[in-house]
């Protein structure tokens, strides 16, 4: 199918090497759609379809009948070897999935320790992986998940429904886990099979398989996290049922992994062992590659990714497929906040020139955003009612009249991550709003694993974020949802405590619909009520380069259980999966 | 003896100061220790949640019971876990030791090996041909800072020619001394030139001044060669400044350190410290900062001693009281 040349130099994407937050949490990026499927509705093939009852039928496929990994045709995987992966950041707090504060390079590390018990697809739905089927009755009230025959974890655990249970109670008791699995009600061993685990909703709930790809379904073993709860030292030494066995964990440093000699969906892993060591600066990770300390890359960078479009010394694939957008969260009800008002947030807006950054800073690689949703997503609009110019005048007057009846000082605290790129993009910005009218504005540049924590807390003003991957509005219901927004100090993943209930009513009204049609004329009207209010100050929409040395091979799709074809993303936009990579020996 | 007593009396008081300040540092932080219980715990810690770290943290305590808490703590090495990834700190500040210690032993070998013969040749060729080349080239190496030499160094070795890992990453001397040497060479010789250069300079004003002592001119009267005329009886006594100025130097290229593991990835003391003051790990501050503290209050003391055995007219001196 050539994967890798679907896959590369098609989308725009967007530079701001901003934190991911954990849009896995519920599976909010999950890819899907190749470059084909670019109608906005691609992706929004009703749940009711594809995770109907008659879904667990497709779901049989066990270890030994997996099929054959989906390479191309020249390219015959050599089993071995080691590969070093520099990744952006080393964000996780306690490798434990429920505690997970994940960002990308977190995902994109952890995801080889731990299985999810669902995969997204290639169709714009899920599929089992770990689980062997995931079922609902009749009103999606209530949904077995049976686990798959024959897995033992990394230390001997069988994989049962007893694991199931024990993973998702304490997703369920997880504070961040926790809010995506709000409607879950009970969690328990099927009596009737001790490999099922029976979950029953308090309301109709088509999409919840989709929060399984994430942290939420990632299966941990139970002896492990028993043992981790008294012994703190051994919360970031994971075991799961993944390809790859915790080798070794410096924080900042390297997490080294081992091959599973055992792992149930052989052939893969091909490499003897997998080193992700996290360079946070994007042109010192590039450097690192050039310098052939580390054979492989993950970055947003313009200026790298568009260097590579032309060398071809350093293969690239880049990743823009349901992809999240970059932008500048705001938070918009703070108590005595003047971006509690409309007039400011646009303003901030009006002011800004998000072209102007993609093409300096970004090279031009990415495409201007004008709202949440990027092409390949349901919801996707050109035109949204967000201020697709730079207009000074209009920001002027907007703060001007703001002001008139706000008299006193406008002052606003904008938060960066140490990423130099960032903290040119934030000084512009500075700039831009300065100008608008702006009396103050004062840069706070925070380290990466602290960015995360500071959002969810609701510390901030005005935050450099991406996020909003995926392709069904559910999957956004807990960052823009009232009842996910708690006040500041206590931990929210709404970040920008957004409490419209327009807004509300549109996300309550997609999660219990199932006509295609409709649910496409809600995530449009989300789009424009984002465009009006200036809920985030949009900015262009993510693309992720993967650079490695010439020797290294594999940044591919596979083929999933069920045979469905697993896309780039599973969960998180921009990530892969290492256990199809082989290098020449 | 009395001396050595004394300078032992003088480096305990400072230990004790230090190691007080930094164990109460976590009272003074803003927000005072409901930052603290906030970072530990996460938001929304039970009261016995918040007892608990205050309690493994002694600032439920007075400041001397704190300072001693703390002291025990530290001297069993019993030193508590970050706050974000659950990693004893012990065990984190040991793996970044040697880090940094590797690096400012290279450092000032490489220096002090270059330096040395330099100078002294540069003294007794004073105003020759190699000796203007070397002092125009000390002068132009002091003005070139670190942060600046470290990426040049990075771009033409490791990412043109790719001699050198870049970043530098850290191997056991035992498990593997190439791989070892590589990862520590460029950092080594970032750290090294502004040592070299300010040592160079040092001895050579010193070994200019002896050469020119009587004892000298009675050598080479007696006929004592060139080579131990120069190493044998000019060096020692021109050390003086030298040792000074290596110890001295210490406080700085712990400072070098900082900047150059941070540019080059090198996972040392100075990282580790950044790292934590990010994080807001601030009991790894705490002992980061004592560690690095106590090398250079210990390295100060051996120089102290040091100097009676560098140049005897210090002994004699002291002996006549």
């Amino acid at each position: 199918m050539g994967q890798m040349s679907t896959q590369s130099r098609r989308k725009p994407g967007r530079l701001l090497a901003v934190l991911v937050i954990s849009a896995g949490l519920i599976g909010a990026a999950c890819g899907g759609d190749d470059e084909n499927s670019t109608t906005t509705d691609g992706g929004s093939t009703p749940v009711s379809e594809t995770t109907g009852p008659g879904g667990s039928d497709t779901t049989a496929a066990t270890a030994t009948t997996a099929p054959p990994p989906t390479t191309a045709a020249e390219e015959v995987p050599v089993p071995g070897g080691k590969v070093v992966f520099a990744i952006e950041a080393d964000t996780s707090s306690p490798w434990r999935p429920s505690e997970m504060v994940c960002a990308i390079g977190c995902y994109q590390v952890i995801r080889n320790i731990y299985d999810s018990l669902v995969m997204p697809n290639d169709a714009g739905s899920w599929s089992p992986y770990l689980a062997d089927s995931v079922t609902p009755n009749d009103d999606y009230t209530e949904w077995k998940i049976t686990a798959r025959e024959g897995v033992t974890f990394h230390d001997g655990t069988p994989f049962d429904g007893a694991a199931i249970v024990e993973n998702l109670t304490r997703a369920k008791e997880g504070i961040l886990t926790g809010n995506a699995l709000r409607p879950v009600e009970t969690i328990a061993v099927d009596p009737a099979d001790p490999m099922t685990a029976v979950v029953t909703m308090n309301t109709e709930w088509a999409a919840f398989p989709f929060v399984l790809i994430g942290q939420a379904g990632m299966e941990a073993s139970p002896t492990w996290l028993a043992a981790s709860d008294t012994d703190d030292t051994l919360k970031s030494k994971p075991v799961g049922t993944g390809p790859f066995v915790y080798a070794d964990y410096k924080p900042d440093e390297v997490f080294s992994m081992t091959k599973n000699p055992d792992y149930w969906n052989s052939p893969y892993p091909y490499l003897d062992a997998i080193e992700f060591r996290p360079i946070p600066d994007a042109l010192n990770r590039r450097d690192a590659l050039k310098s052939g300390t580390v054979d492989l890359i993950h970055t947003t960078n313009g200026e790298t990714i568009s260097e590579y479009r032309e060398n071809t010394d350093l293969p690239m694939v880049e990743i823009s497929n349901n992809a999240e957008t970059g932008f500048t969260l705001l938070h918009v009800t703070q108590e005595g906040s003047p971006l509690t008002d409309v007039r400011v947030r646009c303003a901030l807006a009006y002011a800004s020139d998000e072209q102007l950054l993609i093409d300096t800073i970004g090279a031009g690689i990415s495409q201007i955003a004008f709202g949440p949703f990027s092409p390949t997503q349901v919801g996707y609009l050109e035109h949204t009612g967000f201020p697709e110019a730079q207009d000074m005048a209009k920001a002027q007057e907007l703060i001007a009249a703001y002001k008139a009846e706000n008299p006193g000082e406008l002052n606003l605290s904008l938060a960066t991550t140490q990423d130099q790129t960032n903290l040119t993009i934030a000084q512009q910005q500075q700039q831009w709003w300065t100008e608008a009218g702006v009396d103050n504005v004062t840069i706070d540049q925070i380290d990466q694993g602290n960015y995360i924590v500071t959002a969810l807390l609701g510390n901030f003003q005005v935050f450099q974020w991406r996020n909003h991957g995926g392709f069904d509005l559910d999957q956004q219901y807990i960052w823009w949802h009232s009842s996910a927004a708690p006040p500041v100090g206590e931990l929210a993943l709404n970040f920008g405590r957004i409490r419209d209930p327009q807004l509300d009513a549109l996300l309550d009204e997609n999660r219990a619909s199932t006509d295609p049609d409709r649910k496409k004329a809600i995530a449009e009207e989300v789009n424009q009520l984002f465009g009006t209010q200036c809920y985030n100050i949009w900015g262009s929409y993510t693309i992720w380069g993967i650079l490695s040395k010439p020797t290294v091979h594999g940044v591919n799709l596979f083929t999933l259980p069920d045979g469905a074809q697993a896309p780039f993303g599973a969960g998180f936009a921009g990530t892969f999966y290492p256990m199809t990579l082989w290098v020449e020996q | 003896m009395r001396y050595v007593t004394r300078k032992l009396a003088q480096t305990v008081f400072v230990v004790v100061v230090v190691t007080f300040l930094t164990s109460i540092a976590l009272r003074f932080l803003p927000g005072g220790t409901d930052v603290i219980v906030a970072l530990k715990t996460g938001p929304g810690a039970t009261p016995e949640q918040t007892a608990k770290v205050l309690e493994e943290l002694g600032l439920n305590k007075s400041l001397l019971g704190q300072y001693f808490s703390w002291l025990k703590d530290f001297v069993t090495g019993d030193w508590g876990t970050t706050f974000r990834t659950n990693q004893s700190i012990a065990t984190e500040v040991k793996r970044a030791l040697p880090v940094s210690v590797y690096l400012m032993v290279y450092g000032q070998i490489v220096a002090l090996g270059l330096a040395v013969p330099t100078a002294v040749w540069s003294a007794y060729k004073q105003n020759s041909r190699f000796d203007r080349l070397a002092t125009t080239s000390a002068f132009a190496m002091l003005s070139m800072p670190n942060f600046i030499v470290a990426p040049i160094l990075i771009l033409f070795f490791s990412v043109n020619n790719k001699w050198f890992p870049y970043p530098s990453l850290y191997t056991s001397l035992w498990d593997d001394p190439m791989a070892h040497f590589k990862a520590f060479a460029l950092p080594t010789i970032t750290i090294a030139i502004p040592l070299y250069a300010g040592y160079m300079r040092v001895l050579r004003a010193d070994m200019i001044g002896t050469l020119q002592s009587d004892f000298i001119t009675t050598a080479r009267a007696k006929g004592v060669g060139t080579g131990p005329m120069l190493f044998k009886h000019a060096l020692r006594p021109s050390l003086f400044s030298l040792v000074t100025s290596a110890a001295v130097n210490v406080g700085a290229l712990m400072g070098g350190v900082v900047i150059v593991e941070q540019v080059f990835g090198l996972n040392g003391m100075g990282r580790l410290t950044v790292q934590s003051v990010i994080g807001r790990e601030y009991p790894t501050v705490q002992y980061c900062v004592v560690i690095l503290a106590l090398i250079y209050i210990f390295i100060n003391l051996l120089v102290d001693l040091a100097y009676a055995w560098i140049d005897p007219r210090v002994r004699a001196s002291r002996a006549l009281g």
